[in-house]
């Protein structure tokens, strides 16, 4: 601002700020596709050596069943879910549908309850 | 009643700080704007805007316990304690509660907020149909208080180059008037990943409107509009 010649402070910390179900709904979405984009290398790296060998196949499955990476496999399952349920929320929002806001925070809480028990559904479904 | 309110004095060289405040409201004080007014009298180094106490003037727009709002509309009855009263968010704050608002408002300004007409000058006035005139409520009622833009996490990160909701709420609502004649141009100025596109549809600018509009829903009839007009 050249009004200003000394820089004027800013408030913006977002942990003072309450942020309505939306917008946790947004930043969830963001962060589940971020952790999407990280994984994706590793689990095709992963995929590979367990196709290689029978002695691929063993270290893998000795990898990934440790508790650690039951655990990573679980935030990624509620990335993927999270991801894509915001995705088709944003899609029918674009075409016009739950625009409104009684509608927009229901879809949001919908989204934010969905993905963790549809997550959790998953991965036991995947262990057993 | 207990409050905590940003101070920054821009003589003083010292960085923003939070003071807690003590104030007995009286009979009659209603909303938040009547306690301020209150303190002010206790501490007149405290700043802040107000003029209609209202709602119609959107002067007093601030962050309210970690929400945007109006003061004068922002009943005290239920304001969880200590009330927190911080600026705008993502403005740039000028002392205590007073924010420069002049990229809002070049924002506003470039999507030309006036009647643009080739057609021939009537004699008397421009006419519209109830049914055309129905299509501006709930775009005309915005009193440009900035509470939304600055809710908006779009517009935080690219305040320069994202137009905002309250901005792109005022283009929509010429594109919508039947009397304007430039809805070509001036969706053609829309038309960039930034200015109209960085919007998420996240809604926080439909949370906090105090005049209850849905900038959102705006933004949402011009990307409708642009890809009418493209395919």
């Amino acid at each position: 601002m050249d009004r200003h010649p000394r820089r004027l402070p800013v408030f913006l910390k977002l942990a003072q700020i309450r942020f309505p179900i939306g917008a946790i709904a947004s930043i969830a979405h963001r962060v589940s596709g971020v952790l999407l984009f990280i994984a994706l290398p590793v689990v095709a790296v992963l995929l590979d050596t367990s196709l290689r060998d029978e002695a691929g196949f063993a270290s893998v499955r000795d990898l990934i069943s440790s508790p650690l990476a039951v655990v990573a496999a679980g935030v990624l399952v509620w990335a993927l879910v999270h991801h894509v349920l915001a995705g088709i929320r944003h899609l029918l929002m674009d075409v016009g549908i739950g625009g409104e806001l009684e509608r927009a925070r229901a879809s949001a809480r919908l989204v934010l309850i969905a993905a963790p028990a549809l997550a959790v559904f998953l991965l036991f479904w995947g262990l057993s | 009643m207990r409050l905590d309110i940003y101070r920054f004095d821009p003589e003083s060289g010292a960085p923003p700080r939070m003071q807690a405040y003590e104030v007995q409201p009286e009979a009659g004080d209603k909303k938040l704007l009547d306690v301020l007014m209150r303190l002010r009298v206790q501490d007149d180094s405290l700043s802040f805007r107000r003029s209609c106490r209202e709602g119609v003037c959107g002067s007093d727009a601030m962050n309210i316990n970690g929400r945007n709002g109006l003061a004068c509309l922002t009943a005290l009855e239920g304001l969880k304690e200590p009330i927190v009263l911080r600026p705008l968010p993502g403005f740039p704050v000028i002392r205590d509660l007073i924010v420069d608002m002049t990229q809002f408002f070049a924002h506003y300004h470039s999507i030309k907020p006036w009647l643009i007409s080739d057609a021939p000058l009537p004699e008397r006035e421009r006419l519209q149909s109830p049914t055309e005139r129905e299509r501006l409520d709930g775009l005309y009622e915005c009193i440009l208080c900035a509470c939304c833009s600055a809710f908006c996490p779009s517009y935080w990160w690219n305040p320069d180059k994202f137009i905002g909701p309250s901005g792109l709420l005022q283009a929509y609502r010429f594109i919508a008037d039947s009397r304007d004649t430039a809805t070509a141009e001036r969706l053609d100025f829309l038309d960039d990943v930034y200015r109209l596109y960085r919007c998420r549809t996240i809604m926080n600018c439909t949370e906090v409107c105090p005049k209850g509009l849905s900038p959102s829903h705006a933004i949402e009839r011009i990307r409708l509009a642009l890809l009418r007009r493209s395919s």
